[in-house]
C-alpha cells in the first residue's frame, strides 16, 4: 500500500512540475535583465517598465478586459433567461434551439471565426471592439446555458408556480424562486464564460481590426521577436487569476467559519470587500484607458484638419512607437495604429469587399519635405513623380551568412543556389514570403522576377521545392532576426533592413546580394481613396520625412531611410551602420528589378508557396 | 405553465444571426465561384475537387489527423493514471488537486504556449541539460515533438478533469463487492473500474480531438512558419491568400470530419453504455 502511495505522489508530481514549469520559467524570465530567453543575466524590473510605458500593451490589456466583462455579463443575463425559457418550452422548440446552440460548441473555433468574420463582411460591418465583443457574446451564451440547463431540470417547477398562485408576478417569481436555486450553475456558466472571453485567440483574431487588439491577438504579433515584455505581462496575469482564484476559493470557506460562529458581521464584510474589488477594476480601467491615449486640444485639430484622428496601417515592428507619440502631442491628434504580418495580409484586408488599386493623389503642398528623400529612391519607377506615394523605407533582398561556417566563395560561385546546396543541409531559414521567395528562385533560374509565365513560374515552384524538401530549412518570419544573431544556423534569407541589425548586433554575420540580382524594394507611405482624414494623412507622411523623425525611425526599426541626408549619417564615417554592408544596398546594379504588381501572377504564386510549405 | 417561454425569443432571434447565418455564409462560399454579388452567385464544386484531387493538401489532412490522434492517445495513456490518483485521495486534496489543474487554464493559452519557445529552442533549457549530459544539443523547437508537446500541454486538463469526474462519481462499493467476490486488483480495475470510467475518457477524446485538429497556434509556434496543419492552411486561405471560397470548403471539410469522428465516438459511448448495463443484467 505504501509504493502505492509514492507513485500516486510521484505520478502527481510530475504533472505538477510539467503544468507548473514553462510558468515559472515565463516568472523568472520576466525578471531578467537582457532580451535573452535562455540565459538569465541578472535581476532587472525593465520589461514591467517598458510594459507599463507600452500603450499597446496597456490598450490590449484593456480591451481584453472590457470584452471580458461585458460579453461575461451579457452572455450571463440572456443565457440565464433563455434557459429558462427553454425549460418552459416545447420538447421540439427545446430540442432545435439546444442543437444549434451546441454548434459552436462541437465545431471547430476557426470554423466559427471564419463563418463570423463572412458574417460581418457581408454586412459591411468594420472590424473593430464591436464585432469583436458581439462575437464573444456569441460564443459564450451556449456554454452558459449548457451549465444551466441541468440545474434547471432538477428544479421542481411547482415551486414557480406556487410563488405566483401566491401572489408574486412572474419576475418576481424568476427572480426569488428560479434564480437562486440554480445559482450554482449561473455562476460556473459565468466563470466559464468569462474565462473563454478572457483567453480568446482564434476568434478575435479573425474578427478584430482597426487596432483593436486583445491580450492574445498583441501576443501573436509580438511572439515572431523574442520580447520580454510578453513574460511581464504574463506573470501580472498569473498574479492576478492565482489571487482571484485564491478569492473565490476562500470566500466560502470564511462564509463558513462566521456561520458557524453565528457572527452576523461578515456579510458587511463581504459586501465592503466586493465593493473595494469592484471599485478597484473600475480604476484599473479607466487607468489603463488614460493610460492608452492622451488626448489634447483635439479642437484644434478638428478645426484644421475636420477630424482628430488618424488611422495608420503599417507592417508590424516597423516604427519607433514614440514618433506616433510626437505626432499626437504636436498636432493634438490621436492615431489608430493597426499592423500586418505580410504585405499580402495587407491587401486582403483593405481588400473588404472593394478594390484596393485606388490610391489618391498626395496633396504635395502638405508635403514640404520632399525635397529630403535620398537619391537613391527619387523617381522610383513605379511612380517616378511621388504622386501616389513617398518612399519610408528601402532595400534588396539577400543572404545573411555566417563568416566562420560559411565560404564567400561558396555564395559567389552559387549565389541563390546556395540554398540548394546539401553542404548547408539543416543550417538554413527562409523567409515566408511567397514573393520573395518565387524573386529568389526566380533570379537563380536566371528569369526575371516580374514574370507570370506559367512554364517558368512552375519551374520556379520546383526549385523551391526541392530546397524545402531536400534541404530541411525552417521557414520562418521574424524570428530569424534573433535567431541569427544567436547564430542558430549559418544561411538565411532576409531584407537588408532586418541584416542591417542582425550584422550590428553580432559581428560575424555578413550579408550578401547574389549576382543573379535581388529585389530592390521601396516600401512607400501612401493614402487610400477612401482615406477618412486625407489631410491629416498628408500631414503624417510630411512628418515622417522630417530629418528628426527618419533617424530616430531608422535609428529604431535598423532599415535604410529614404531621407538623404540620415542615410548620409548613419552610413557614414561614425555613424551607427558605419561599415555596415546591408545598411546601404547595393544600386543602379542591372539585375535587380523592382517588383511591379501583376493579378495573375500573385494569385499563382500565392498559391504554389501554400504548396510549397506544404510539402515539407 | 408556460410564463417564461417568450423569454426564449430574443435568442431565437439572435442565434439565426450570429449562428446559423455565418454556417450558412460558408456553405455558401463553399459552393460558388469567386465574386461575391448575391445576384452573381454561381454553383460550382471546384474548390472540393482543387481539394481532394491535391496530394499536398490531402497530405495536409492526414498530418494533421496524425497529429490530433497522437495527441489524444498520449492524453489518455497520461491522463488516466492522473486522474485516477487524484480520485482516490481525500475529498480536500481532490479540491486542492482539480484547482492546480484547473489555474494554469485560466493563463492565456498563446503566453502558455510562448513559453515553451525559450525552454525548447536550440541553445534553451532542455538542451543545455542534455548537453551537459553529453547527447545534445537535438533539434527540439519546430519539431513534431514540440507541435505534440504544446498540443498535449495544453489539452490534457481537459481529459483529466473528465476522466476524474467519472471516477469520482463511481459507486466504492461496486469494488468492496467485487472485492468480496474474490477479485484481485487487476481485475477490479479492468472489470469494474474502466468501464465505469469510460464515458469520462469518450468526452475527454472528443475534448481534446477537437481542438487539436483545427488548431494553427500552437503548429505554427512551436512547429514554425512552415509547419501547415489543415488549420494552418485555412487561417493562410483567409488571411493571405484571400481565397476564401476555397478556405471556406476546407473549413467544411474539417467540420464534417470533426462532426463524423464526434457521432462516432458518441456511438461507441452508447454501444458500450447499453453493453454494460445489459451485462448487469446477467
Amino acid at each position: 500500500m505504501r509504493s502505492h502511495k509514492i507513485v500516486r505522489r510521484l505520478l502527481l508530481g510530475a504533472i505538477f512540475l510539467f503544468f507548473y514549469f514553462p510558468i515559472l520559467y515565463m516568472l523568472v524570465f520576466s525578471f531578467n535583465d537582457s532580451r535573452s530567453l535562455t540565459s538569465f543575466n541578472g535581476f532587472s524590473l525593465q520589461w514591467y517598465d517598458k510594459m507599463f510605458h507600452d500603450a499597446n500593451m496597456l490598450e490590449a490589456i484593456y480591451y481584453t478586459l472590457v470584452t471580458a466583462i461585458l460579453a461575461t455579463l451579457i452572455s450571463t443575463i440572456v443565457g440565464t433567461l433563455t434557459a429558462i425559457g427553454l425549460s418552459r418550452s416545447r420538447r421540439i422548440v427545446r430540442e432545435v434551439v439546444s442543437q444549434i446552440n451546441n454548434l459552436p460548441i462541437m465545431n471547430p473555433e476557426i470554423v466559427t471565426a471564419v463563418g463570423l468574420m463572412l458574417f460581418y463582411v457581408s454586412l459591411h460591418m468594420e472590424k473593430g471592439f464591436v464585432t469583436m465583443l458581439l462575437a464573444h457574446i456569441a460564443f459564450c451564451i451556449p456554454y452558459v446555458i449548457l451549465s444551466i440547463m441541468p440545474k434547471l431540470r432538477s428544479l421542481d417547477e411547482n415551486l414557480a408556480e406556487a410563488a405566483m398562485d401566491l401572489g408574486a408576478t412572474p419576475f418576481q417569481a424568476m427572480m426569488k424562486v428560479i434564480v437562486p436555486q440554480i445559482m450554482p450553475g449561473i455562476v460556473s456558466g459565468a466563470l466559464i464564460a468569462f474565462t473563454m472571453s478572457f483567453d480568446d485567440f482564434t476568434i478575435s483574431y479573425f474578427v478584430s481590426g482597426n487596432g483593436v487588439k486583445n491580450i492574445s491577438t498583441l501576443v501573436w504579433t509580438m511572439s515572431k521577436r523574442i520580447n520580454p515584455s510578453i513574460n511581464a505581462l504574463s506573470t501580472i496575469i498569473v498574479l492576478m487569476i492565482t489571487i482571484t482564484l485564491l478569492l473565490v476559493n476562500l470566500l466560502p470557506l470564511i462564509k463558513e467559519r462566521s456561520e458557524r460562529q453565528n457572527k452576523p458581521y461578515p456579510k458587511r464584510v463581504l459586501q465592503v470587500a466586493s465593493l473595494c474589488v469592484l471599485l478597484f477594476v473600475g480604476f484599473g480601467l479607466s487607468w489603463l484607458k488614460n493610460g492608452t491615449k492622451q488626448h489634447m486640444n483635439s479642437a484644434d485639430a478638428i478645426a484644421a484638419f475636420g477630424s482628430d484622428t488618424l488611422k495608420v496601417y503599417n507592417a508590424g515592428q516597423y516604427i519607433d512607437p514614440q514618433i506616433n507619440a510626437d505626432f499626437e502631442a504636436r498636432y493634438g491628434v490621436k492615431i489608430i495604429y493597426d499592423t500586418f504580418d505580410s504585405n499580402e495580409l495587407m491587401y486582403t484586408k483593405l481588400q473588404g469587399g472593394e478594390r484596393y488599386d485606388l490610391l489618391q493623389p498626395l496633396d504635395h503642398s502638405r508635403i514640404t519635405n520632399l525635397d529630403l528623400l535620398a537619391d537613391e529612391v527619387k523617381g522610383v519607377s513605379f511612380d517616378p513623380d511621388n504622386t501616389f506615394s513617398i518612399p519610408y523605407f528601402w532595400g534588396t533582398v539577400g543572404i545573411v551568412y555566417n563568416k566562420e561556417t560559411v565560404a564567400l566563395e561558396d555564395l559567389e560561385k552559387e549565389g541563390y543556389n546556395i540554398l540548394a546546396d546539401p553542404k548547408y543541409k539543416g543550417h538554413l531559414y527562409l523567409y515566408d514570403s511567397e514573393r520573395d521567395s518565387f524573386m529568389m528562385a526566380l533570379k537563380a533560374l536566371g528569369y526575371s522576377m516580374n514574370t507570370d509565365d506559367e512554364a517558368q513560374l512552375s519551374e520556379a515552384y520546383e526549385w523551391l521545392r526541392k530546397v524545402v524538401t531536400t534541404m530541411d530549412p525552417e521557414i520562418v518570419t521574424d524570428e530569424v532576426i534573433d535567431a541569427m544573431i544567436n547564430e542558430n544556423k549559418d544561411l538565411a534569407v532576409v531584407y537588408s533592413g532586418d541584416a542591417a541589425y542582425i550584422l550590428s548586433e553580432n559581428e560575424r554575420m555578413g550579408y550578401y546580394m547574389p549576382k543573379e540580382g535581388t529585389n530592390l524594394w521601396v516600401d512607400a507611405m501612401v493614402i487610400p481613396k477612401n482615406a477618412d482624414n486625407p489631410k491629416l494623412a498628408n500631414t503624417y507622411i510630411d512628418f515622417m520625412l522630417e530629418y528628426e523623425n527618419s533617424k530616430r525611425n531608422s535609428l529604431f526599426v535598423g532599415y535604410t531611410s529614404g531621407n538623404g541626408e540620415v542615410l548620409e549619417e548613419l552610413s557614414g564615417e561614425g555613424g551607427e551602420f558605419e561599415g555596415n554592408e546591408a545598411y546601404l544596398p547595393r544600386s543602379g546594379y542591372e539585375k535587380d528589378e523592382i517588383f511591379h504588381y501583376n493579378e495573375k501572377a500573385r494569385k499563382l504564386i500565392s498559391e504554389l508557396w501554400t504548396k510549397v510549405k506544404i510539402s515539407k | 405553465m408556460k410564463h417564461f417561454k417568450q423569454l426564449t425569443y430574443p435568442y431565437m432571434i439572435w442565434m439565426i444571426a450570429m449562428i446559423v447565418i455565418p454556417m450558412a455564409l460558408i456553405v455558401m462560399y463553399a459552393f460558388t465561384k469567386q465574386g461575391n454579388d448575391v445576384a452573381t452567385l454561381q454553383f460550382t464544386l471546384e474548390h472540393f475537387i482543387h481539394f481532394f484531387t491535391d496530394a499536398d493538401f490531402l497530405h495536409t489532412l492526414w498530418i494533421s489527423l496524425r497529429i490530433a490522434f497522437i495527441t489524444t492517445i498520449l492524453c489518455v495513456l497520461i491522463g488516466y493514471p492522473i486522474a485516477y490518483a487524484i480520485a482516490s485521495g481525500d475529498e480536500k486534496r481532490r479540491n486542492l488537486y482539480i484547482l492546480l489543474i484547473t489555474l494554469p487554464m485560466w493563463i492565456n493559452m498563446l503566453v502558455r504556449t510562448y513559453a515553451w519557445i525559450g525552454i525548447l529552442s536550440d541553445n534553451g533549457l532542455i538542451n543545455s541539460l542534455l548537453e551537459m549530459l553529453g547527447i545534445g544539443p537535438q533539434k527540439l523547437l519546430y519539431t513534431d515533438f514540440a507541435v505534440i508537446l504544446g498540443m498535449v500541454y495544453n489539452f490534457i486538463p481537459f481529459m483529466i478533469l473528465q476522466i476524474e469526474s467519472a471516477l469520482a462519481k463511481m459507486d466504492k462499493s461496486l469494488l468492496d463487492a467485487a472485492n468480496d467476490l474474490g477479485a484481485d486488483g487487476l481485475h477490479r480495475f479492468l472489470k469494474v473500474t474502466l468501464p465505469l470510467s469510460l464515458p469520462g475518457v469518450i468526452s475527454g477524446i472528443t475534448l481534446v480531438f477537437l481542438p487539436a485538429v483545427s488548431s494553427f497556434v500552437i503548429p505554427k509556434l512551436l512547429g514554425g512558419g512552415g509547419y501547415m496543419l489543415i488549420g494552418n492552411v485555412i487561417e493562410n486561405q483567409f488571411i493571405s491568400v484571400g481565397e476564401w471560397n476555397f478556405g471556406s470548403a476546407i473549413s467544411m471539410v474539417m467540420a464534417v470530419i470533426i462532426m463524423i469522428s464526434m457521432y462516432v465516438t458518441r456511438k461507441l459511448d452508447k454501444n458500450d453504455d447499453a453493453l454494460s448495463r445489459k451485462r448487469g443484467k446477467v
